[in-house]
């Protein structure tokens, strides 16, 4: 494993052009792009711990996101001070991960993927028909202000909290990758059985990583929700938010510490673009262009922008690079 | 007596929606079977397939006359892309396929939002609007001649892969890959084809469907989702399996949307799924 002090100082880097952004820039639209760039981050990292790191293609992430803006909306709605959302969503969400992640981790490739899309199924139709949960309709949440009720006027102080997970996160995740547990998981995802046979217990190991990859959605989604107010199936819970957090971690590349960052750098500027551009999201342009990088990606480069940016390093200082060279057309029709 | 009736109008309604799924299924069943690959884009066939007819419906070719030009042209599309992407995912590593194939929905439900509306679109005056009687039993004429043709068209599949030169060599590739080549088998040739009939498989179905559903850019994607599970089911790489699961499946979400909420239809059927994979990850009729 390469020394940390790079990445730490990286994140040093953007830590401090963050605040700086918080504080001194006025405008509200930039200020939401920061937000929820640095939001985006956090999801894509949270996918890439069971995702990436794991191996386990997860297309049911959005739950575990639900579970903090719901948390969020239910502390608030009956009088709860919302930071007691955030325990409760945490708790809520690592105990969602385990109770489906020990029945289904054990399953490989799109048999585990499929599922994730079922049990993400399954809890969107009981929220739908919960009527403590809004059912369709969801939660507007009552407008208030301060740290106390963990809302704010300004956009500033939403980017200092975003800014401050998306540090814990990324710190989170590089003490990860030098852990017993990323070890352990790197091996889980290289060979299975060879890491069986030394004692690696998988169903363990990748039920601790579920759990904390949930937990990141979680204190995530109590964010959202005080960010927007409003909560409900479509925007939390839904295939397509599984889908779009999903797509910030494959963009940037899976199984790296700043990929999410970087997939969503690319998410949030295409959305912005192809809004001010073409008029507006839901045309079907931004989806156009993803869909595009996503293909491109995964038949030349697939281990992502910043796999590949990593390998080209490593080759460069002579040692061997992970990835194999692309294949040429002559090799695969061998 | 009354409820009698329910049962059979229910029984009747889930078996042929349970066909055309089963169609919608075997393609992705086949192509599993022989590369090993599971196409999160065969919805967005059907997709295509279903505006397609659509379009041939506009100037005149109905659905039934349009279907065998729909699936002929599928077939090459299937072609067209293994060549040129999947081809390349193979060579990846194994998520490769995976994402790839999810990219490929993302870009085509986008290329149908931009180009096609978001707007659902029908077959202008449809033929066989009328409805046939069995006893306490009603069926319309469309839904009973869509899981008729998709019954035809699965067996033909079947008979195709079990009785041709060609599709012995499917079955031997999805075998044993390796001593396929060793035998002569062109892989590559076997894979591009197993996809092409896979894409044909979805054009038909996209042109039955026509006779009673409308298209939209994600009407594919609920498709998929059912027939990823059926699948499963079925038992991955099995056409009788997935004919099998299919119908179950069918039979599932019509009970479970009347006798539940049409809301929670879908529940029993990913209870379902669940069920099977954590307690016969072969499937029902799978193998291994």
């Amino acid at each position: 494993m390469t020394s940390a002090r790079p990445h730490l100082l990286a994140l040093g880097a953007i830590a401090a052009l963050g605040l700086l952004a918080a504080f001194s820039v006025q405008s509200a639209v930039v200020l939401d792009l920061v937000f929820t760039l640095l939001l985006y981050a956090v999801l894509g990292q949270s996918w890439n711990w069971i995702s990436g790191y794991a191996g386990n293609i997860s297309f049911g992430h959005a739950i575990f996101f639900g579970c903090g803006a719901y948390a969020s909306a239910l502390c608030v709605t009956h009088g709860l001070s919302p930071w007691l959302a955030i325990p409760a969503g945490v708790l809520a969400a690592a105990a969602l991960a385990l109770a489906t992640g020990f029945p289904t981790l054990g399953l490989r490739g799109h048999y585990f993927s499929i599922a994730t899309i079922a049990v993400a199924a399954l809890v969107e139709a009981f929220v739908r028909t919960s009527h403590w949960l809004g059912k369709a309709n969801g939660f507007e949440l009552p407008i208030a202000s301060g740290w106390g009720a963990l809302q704010f006027g300004q956009k500033g102080p939403y980017v200092v909290l975003a800014l401050a997970l998306f540090v814990a996160v990324q710190l989170a995740t590089i003490a990860l990758e030098r852990s017993r547990l990323g070890y352990y998981l790197r091996a889980l995802r290289a060979n299975h059985a060879a890491a069986a046979s030394v004692g690696i217990d998988e169903r363990r190991t990748k039920l601790i990583a579920f759990a904390w990859s949930a937990t990141m959605a979680a204190a995530a989604g109590v964010l959202y929700a005080q960010y927007t107010l409003f909560v409900d199936p479509p925007s939390t819970i839904a295939l397509a938010v599984s889908i779009d957090i999903a797509l910030i971690g494959v963009v940037g590349g899976i199984g790296t510490l700043w990929g999410p960052l970087t997939g969503a750098l690319v998410y949030v500027v295409l959305a912005k673009a192809v809004a001010l551009r073409l008029g507006g999201a839901g045309k079907g342009y931004d989806l156009v262009i993803y869909g595009a990088i996503i293909c491109l990606i995964a038949a030349l480069r697939p281990y992502g922008i910043v796999g590949t940016v990593v390998d080209a390093i490593r080759r460069r200082r002579g040692a061997a690079g992970t990835i194999p060279p692309a294949a040429t057309p002559a090799e695969t029709a061998a | 007596m009354e409820a009698l009736g329910t049962f059979g109008q229910l029984l009747a309604g889930g078996l042929l929606t349970g066909l055309v799924f089963a169609l919608v299924a075997v393609g992705l069943t086949l192509v599993y079977g022989v590369m090993d690959v599971v196409n999160f884009a065969h919805g967005e066939f059907l997709m295509l397939a279903m505006y397609a007819a659509l379009g041939l419906a506009l100037v005149g070719l109905g659905p039934l006359v349009g279907l065998p030009l729909v699936a002929i042209a599928m077939f090459l599309f299937g072609i067209v892309v293994y060549r040129v992407f999947v081809r390349r995912l193979l060579a990846g590593p194994p998520e490769a396929t995976v994402f790839g194939t999810f990219g490929l929905l993302v870009l085509m439900q986008g290329l149908a939002q931009a180009l096609l509306t978001s707007d659902y679109q029908s077959v202008p005056s449809p033929p066989l609007q009328g409805t046939v009687r069995f006893g306490a039993i009603a069926l319309s004429q469309a839904t009973l001649v869509e899981g008729l043709g998709a019954l035809v068209l699965t067996a033909a599949l079947f008979a195709f892969v079990e009785y041709t030169e060609t599709g012995r060599a499917m079955r031997a590739v999805a075998e044993d890959r390796v001593a396929a080549t060793l035998m002569g088998i062109d892989v590559q040739r076997v894979n591009g084809l197993a996809f092409g009939i896979g894409a044909a498989c979805v054009g038909a179905a996209g042109a039955l469907l026509m006779l009673s559903y409308p298209v939209y850019p994600t009407a594919g994607a609920s498709f998929a989702l059912t027939a990823f599970v059926i699948v499963a089911l079925g038992g991955f790489g099995s056409i009788q399996g997935a004919l099998v699961g299919a119908v179950l499946v069918g039979l599932l979400e019509v009970f479970g949307g009347f006798y539940l909420s049409p809301e929670l239809k879908m529940v029993p059927v990913y209870l379902a799924y669940l069920a099977v994979v954590l307690l016969r990850p072969q499937g029902l009729l799978g193998r291994r």
